[in-house]
This record gives structure tokens, sequence and C-alpha cells, in this order.
């Protein structure tokens, strides 16, 4: 009976929660976490050197912060890693906004340049990591490509797919209204209404772009979150390893954030879009 | 007021005439891009150890098929490989982030204890995951399963949390009403109308879990699509890393096709 009452609170019933249920419903996330560190702590225990305490962690974290590794401490690694991803999905955004919206829009162009589009596609990112290696080497410029291509796919996905599933309506509108020419009808009624999906598709490169840096940094870099798990892993210093994670997990985390901020200021009317 | 008969016939056989042409320019351009990167490859516009013809990513095809070299495998070898490492992840990833997912859904306590744990693990994506890996399960099928499985394991969960919370609630009372119990609801009301999402969700496992593919072999591997890459990067063997690339692009693309059928099969037209 007790988890029948339960289902009516799912189900969208408002009711009154006794306070013994309201305070267990409380603690319970923290009983996860707890549980976890726990585990942890005793499991470092059996194997310390594979598997560190919380503790060992915590302090490599704080010695990384004022001790730099290969001339930048955590932070200053967390912003490198951070300054190749914006500077690939500015190009990517620049570039994929206006290809998408022209391959949605313009039915040549589609089958032209939306065809090769297609056909490179099915390829994951993580895939054209190594022959970009060999075409640009292991500088600077490779990783920024190498996060370019990643971000580009569901920019231009998105866009195109926004402008294909827009309501006819719209653009019937629109044209009665006297928009007169395709320029105007773009600026006015498409961008608009397809803002939404786009804004899914940068959230989408965004976090793409978030691993394909790491991957690559974890290849070939002297600097970057991807670069500290590697030297980690190369001198046996698994606190590091773990260093890494847990500024890649919050710095990931503060990236989805932040995405979902500015897409609520850029399109408040629309919640929730779902990509893919 | 009638349909002006003749005009709808203009109309759809000027529709017709331009889908046509459409079609036509499509497969023109994939023509005229092979060809093209064929000519310039041949001149000398591109340096041949930078970028092989097609025609020289067609004899790599044909000479994989037999030739272990450079990586030490033939491709047919590569490639089943790589379906068993893909296939085992994304597998372990349905099986235990479906129920994950439902029953977080539906029970709220269970949901307030797994989430903050989800929520903690989430950001970090599975290539951060290798080192930790390789040290604690090593360099075999389970190292690089257990990365595609991290891959996999998120959208499965989210998509199915997402799927049994939109169980219409009218149905949940309707099946109170004549006295069924909750877990009986789960399973008979809750678990069926979160089944598209839930396919939505093993879709999306699906690309990331190929997509992730060559980081994971990347660890250590002897034999597989995503190694045949890297090895061929070291023997600079270009040929052969682009007849890799297509192979997983062609795969992944058939597999998705594949996936969409049976979708559609089990579905039956209440795709999201």
């Amino acid at each position: 009976m007790a988890k029948l009452e339960n289902q009516v609170e799912h189900a969208g019933d408002v009711r009154q929660d006794s306070t013994v249920k309201k305070a267990v419903n409380a603690i319970l996330p923290f009983v996860s976490i707890i549980i976890l560190v726990l585990i942890w702590f005793i499991a470092s225990g059996y194997n310390s050197r594979i598997l560190p305490s919380p503790v060992a962690v915590i302090q490599r974290i704080g010695k990384l912060l004022v001790t730099p590794l290969s001339g930048s401490t955590l932070f200053g690694h967390a912003g490198i890693s951070l300054l190749r991803v914006f500077i690939s999905l500015f190009f990517a955004l620049l570039l994929g906004i206006p290809m998408g919206i022209l391959i949605g829009w313009n039915r040549t162009f589609s089958a032209t340049v939306g065809t090769i589009f297609e056909l490179i596609r099915p390829i994951p990112s993580l895939a054209w990591i190594p022959l970009i290696i060999v075409w640009f080497g292991i500088g600077e410029l490779p990783k920024i490509i190498m996060v370019f291509m990643a971000a580009l796919m569901p920019v231009v996905v998105n866009s195109y797919t926004a402008i294909k599933l827009l309501p006819p309506l719209y653009l019937d509108v629109g044209r009665m209204f006297n928009a007169s020419t395709d320029g105007e009808l773009l600026r006015n009624v498409v961008l608009p209404a397809s803002l939404p999906t786009i804004f899914a598709g940068v959230r989408n490169a965004t976090s793409v772009g978030w691993m394909v840096v790491l991957a690559a940094e974890m290849l070939a870099a002297k600097s970057g979150l991807g670069f500290l798990i590697n030297r980690g892993m190369e001198s046996f210093d698994v606190p590091l390893i773990m260093t890494g994670m847990v500024l890649i997990g919050v710095v990931g985390a503060l990236l989805a954030l932040a995405t979902n901020l500015i897409e609520r200021r850029l399109c408040p009317w629309n919640r929730g879009i779902v990509s893919e | 007021m009638g349909i002006d008969t003749q005009n709808t016939a203009k109309f759809v056989k000027q529709r017709r005439k331009d889908n046509s042409w459409y079609a036509f320019l499509s497969v023109a351009t994939v023509l005229v891009f092979l060809l093209l990167w064929e000519l310039l490859a041949i001149i000398g516009v591109f340096p041949p150890n930078k970028v092989p013809a097609p025609t020289d990513v067609f004899r790599a095809l044909v000479f994989k098929m037999t030739n272990t070299g450079p990586d030490g495998a033939t491709l047919q070898v590569n490639i089943l490989a790589s379906l068993q490492v893909s296939l085992s992840g994304l597998l372990l990833a349905t099986l235990i982030g479906v129920p994950l997912g439902l029953l977080m859904g539906w029970y709220r306590s269970f949901d307030r204890m797994i989430r903050p744990l989800f929520e903690i693990l989430r950001p970090i994506p599975p290539v951060a995951w290798i080192p930790l890996a390789i040290l604690w399960i090593g360099v075999g099928l389970q190292a690089k399963a257990a990365i595609i499985f991290l891959s996999a394991f998120v959208p499965c969960v989210i998509n199915s949390y997402t799927g049994i919370r939109q169980t219409n609630p009218t149905l949940i009372n309707v099946a109170k009403t004549f006295g069924a119990k909750d877990f009986y609801i789960f399973l008979h009301v809750g678990v069926p109308s979160a089944v598209p999402m839930i396919f939505a969700g093993v879709r999306v496992a699906l690309a990331n879990a190929w997509g992730t593919l060559v980081a994971a072999e990347m660890v250590a591997a002897s034999a597989g699509l995503g190694y045949m890459i890297n090895m061929a990067r070291q023997f600079n063997r270009i040929d052969v890393i682009v007849l890799g690339m297509a192979c997983i692009g062609t795969l992944g693309f058939l597999f998705t096709w594949l996936f969409g059928l049976l979708e559609r099969k089990i579905v039956k037209g209440r795709t999201v």
C-alpha cells in the first residue's frame, strides 16, 4: 500500500508527505555518496597503488594547485583544454550553422554539399584522429582541427534538421505578410523558429568537443587535462590520473550547465528540445 | 469549386521531375567527388603519402582481405574483433542501463539514492577512463568492453528513465482501479509505454559504442579496426588508415539501419 501511495505521487497528484518520509527522502541522496566514499576507502586499503584513497587524491589536487607540472598548475591545464575547445567550437559554429541552414533551405545545395556531408557523417569523430595526425602532425593546429571536426557534425546536422522540421505554415504566413525575399523569410521566420534545435546541436557539439580534446591531448600533448591523465599513467601516478578525471568531470558538468543557461537566455520560449 | 485536376497533375509531374533531377545530382556529386579526388591524387597535387587515391584504398581493401600486413590480421579478423568488443560493451550497457533507468523512473526513493552517483560519474567521458581501465582490468577484451560500456550506458539509463516517467497517468490509474499491485503496474503498464524511448536510447548507445571503438582499441589490442588504423599510422600506410575509416563508417551506417528495421518491427509506429 505504501508503494501504491508513492506511485500516486509520481503520477503528479499533490499529496502531503509524512515528516518521517520527508526526512528519509532528504537523506537518501547522501546515503549513496557516503557508501561510495566508504567503499573507495576500504578498497584503497587493499591496494593503494592502483586505487589511492580519496585523501591521496585530494592531496594531489592541492599539490597541483600550487606546484606547476609541465609549466602549468591544475587550473592552467584546465584552461588550456577549455581554450582549445572554445576556439574549435567558434569555427565549427561559424561554418556549421550557415552550412546546415543552406543544406536545409536549398535543394541544390542539399543534393551536392549535403550528399558529401552524409557520406562522411557515419565516420566517428575519434576515427579522424589518426588521419589528422598524419596530415598535420601533433602540434596545436591538429588538436583544434580534431575538435572542430567533432563539433561540426552535430551543428550541421541539427541546423538542417531544424529547417526541414519547420512547419510549412510558418513560411506561408511569412509570405502572406509580404516577406518578399528569401533572405527576409530566413531572418525573421526560419531562424527564430529553428533556434532551439540548432542550439541543441551546439550543446551536443560542446560535450563531444570536450571528449575529443581529451582524446587528442592523451595521444600527444604537453599541456591540458588529457595530458595530465596520460602523464599519470606513464609515471604510474594514479592520484594524478584521478585528479585529471575529477577536473574533467567538474569542467564537463560546468560546460553543460553553461550551455543550458545560454539556451534559456537565447530561446526562453522553448525548453527541453532533445537532440540526437 | 472542384479541384483543379489539370493543374494538380502538372504540379505532381513537375515535382517528380524535380525529385529525379536532385537524385541524379546527388549521385553525380559523389562520382565527381571521387573522380576529382582520384585525379588530384594521380597528378600529385596531394603528396601520395598523405592522401591515397580512391583506387589505392580499393586496392588496400582487396589486399587486406587476404594479407595480414601491416597490423597482423586480415580485415575480416579485425572487423570480427571490433564487433566482439563493441557488441559485448553495448549488450552489457543495455542489460544494466535499461533496468536501472526504468527502476529509477518508477521508484522515487531508488531514484533519490542512485541519481547523485549517476550525476557525478556522467560528465566524465569514457575516454578519460582508459588509464584506470588498464590499471584495474588489464589490456584484454574486458578493459575495452568496459570503456565501450561506459559510453553506451548513459543514453540507456537516461532514455529508459524519461520513457517510464512519461507513462500516461490515466493508464496507471486504470490499472490501480482494477486492483493491480504496484510492481504489476510497473511491468505491464510502465515498461511497455517506455519501449519507444528505450529503443531511441539504445540507438544512441549503439552509435556511441561504435564511435568509441577507435579510442578503446588504442588501449592495447592485437586486432580490431581501431587497432588497424593506429598501426597503419605508425607504419605510414595512409591507404589502410582511410580503408579503416571507410570500414568503420560503412559498418556504423549498416548497424544503425539494421537497428532501425528492428525498431520499426517492435515499436510499430510509436517511434519518438
